[in-house]
């Protein structure tokens, strides 16, 4: 696991997507094949690593969401971000942070998900191993 | 298990595959022969193509450029494929070479001389299965290995997701003589539009084992049917041979259930959209190139979704007992309501 100093710069990796469900939204990396769901501030954090950010400028943002009493929480978010691999060291972009937006303040959550899509597929329509006759 | 080819097939054929139109120039009339069975059982009605993929498929060697691919871009149990700038480079184990240009929609295969014709017929299935999953999702539809059935008078669907043995078409054909309808049993296309969701059919046809066919008593001796591929001994059966009236081209996805074999009896456990999430990816060959997995992904999404969604565990004997069946059917209603 790479030292999440707060002024070290992160930027999601290529190769991880995000999408939004129902309350938040699904990260699937598509290196592992795991994937992760995450609630709205859970998947706010993570957009706001797509072009590059510091954990300051994450609590920064998170507190003016309304984390307050919940940043040691967001600091874990970002520690288990990066030790899950979903982000890698980056050069700041130094331009403005996109906007993202949170309705309510929820304490962030980030499950991975205990078992990882096919790495390896059977064609590419059917993924799955059929079942024997 | 592959037949020998037999059906005769021009050196330019157009192969109708959903939204997709293949043209190909076969400059070996035994491959075309060979391929035919594969390429022509995408036979749900869909009009004007919206793209059209103009394909050369011949015996040679690799070409000089011809690299080992990474498998960056996709790998199966045959296939490596990378992505280099808009092409896909893919080759199979026997060396089966396929290059895709998604800029000028112009695809070669290149197919070695070799003594194993059977791998080599396989291996230039999954390059043209690869192609048209390409070719797909360029046309904005995401592929789905999954059957699906509507009751009677609805417009509305409910996608079963399985792999292939677990029982798709098993359900769908007790389904189809209750009077319930189908895009197909395992091959879809989904789409998320400002019209909302929608599920088109690709294939009218069941694929059967004959082990299968005292389920399908309406179809007689499966011994008629040709064969899938050689990789299952499984039949290639057209639904309305038994059916005529049963088929539908579209509907919308309203309802999702994943299925599981069990001893016996049957179980229904709700599902949430997470799980459902999970068993809708895991019936996609999803690339791991993220700017092609992008797309597929987020329609995937839209649908976990907007759909209510269960796990069906189906007893063996389980279709023998009309109760056992009424209740697979009330499942079925109770999600779409």
């Amino acid at each position: 696991m790479q030292n999440p100093s707060s002024d070290s710069c992160w930027r999601l990796r290529s190769d991880v997507v995000s999408t939004v469900l129902h309350n938040g939204g699904v990260i699937l990396d598509l290196r592992s094949k795991f994937f992760f769901s995450a609630n709205p501030t859970a998947l706010a954090i993570v957009q706001m690593f797509e072009t590059g950010a510091t954990s300051a400028q994450v609590l920064e943002a998170s507190r003016k969401w309304g984390a307050n009493g919940d940043l040691p929480a967001v600091e874990q978010l970002i520690e288990q971000i990066i030790a899950e691999g979903l982000v890698e060291a980056a050069t700041p972009a130094g331009g403005v942070m996109p906007e993202v937006a949170v309705g309510t303040w929820l304490l962030p959550v980030l499950s991975k998900h205990h078992e990882p899509l096919q790495r390896i597929m059977v064609s590419a329509f059917d993924p799955g191993l059929p079942l024997a006759e | 298990m592959i037949s020998a080819p037999s059906a005769r097939v021009p050196a330019n054929a157009t192969y109708g595959c959903g939204p997709v139109a293949l043209k190909i120039n076969f400059t070996d009339s035994w491959l075309g022969e060979a391929l035919h069975g594969l390429l022509s059982q995408y036979d749900a009605p869909w009009g004007n193509p919206v793209l059209v993929i103009q394909a050369t498929i011949g015996r040679g060697p690799l070409p000089p450029e011809a690299k080992e691919p990474t498998g960056a871009y996709f790998r199966s149990w045959l296939l490596r494929v990378e992505r280099q700038g808009g092409s896909l480079i893919s080759l199979s184990k026997s060396g089966v070479w396929l290059k895709y240009d998604s800029a000028t929609c112009e695809a070669v295969v290149v197919v070695p001389h070799g003594s194993d014709e059977p791998s080599i017929v396989e291996e230039t299935e999954q390059q043209l299965i690869l192609l048209l999953a390409r070719g797909w999702a360029q046309a904005g539809w995401t592929p789905l290995h999954a059957g699906s059935l509507l009751p009677p008078g609805e417009n509305r669907c409910v996608l079963l997701c399985a792999p292939s043995g677990v029982g798709k078409t098993t359900l769908i054909a007790a389904a189809l003589r209750r009077g319930w309808r189908t895009l197909g049993d395992d091959k879809t296309l989904l789409q998320t539009g400002k019209d909302g969701l929608i599920a088109r059919a690709l294939a009218r046809r069941f694929h059967l084992h004959p082990s299968s066919s005292r389920w399908f008593s309406e179809l007689g001796d499966f011994g008629k049917f040709p064969h899938y591929s050689r990789w299952t001994d499984k039949r290639v059966v057209p639904i309305a041979s038994a059916w005529p009236d049963r088929l539908l081209d579209s509907a919308i996805p309203a309802a999702v259930i994943q299925l599981q074999r069990i001893e016996s009896g049957v179980e229904v456990e709700p599902m949430d959209p997470m799980k459902t999430l999970h068993t809708l990816l895991r019936q996609v060959a999803i690339p791991s190139d993220a700017e092609y997995a992008r797309p597929l992904v987020a329609c995937i999404g839209a649908v976990a979704a907007a759909v209510k969604a269960a796990t069906v565990k189906i007893g063996q004997g389980a279709y023998d007992d009309p109760a056992l069946v009424g209740r697979l059917e009330k499942t079925l209603w109770e999600l779409l309501t």
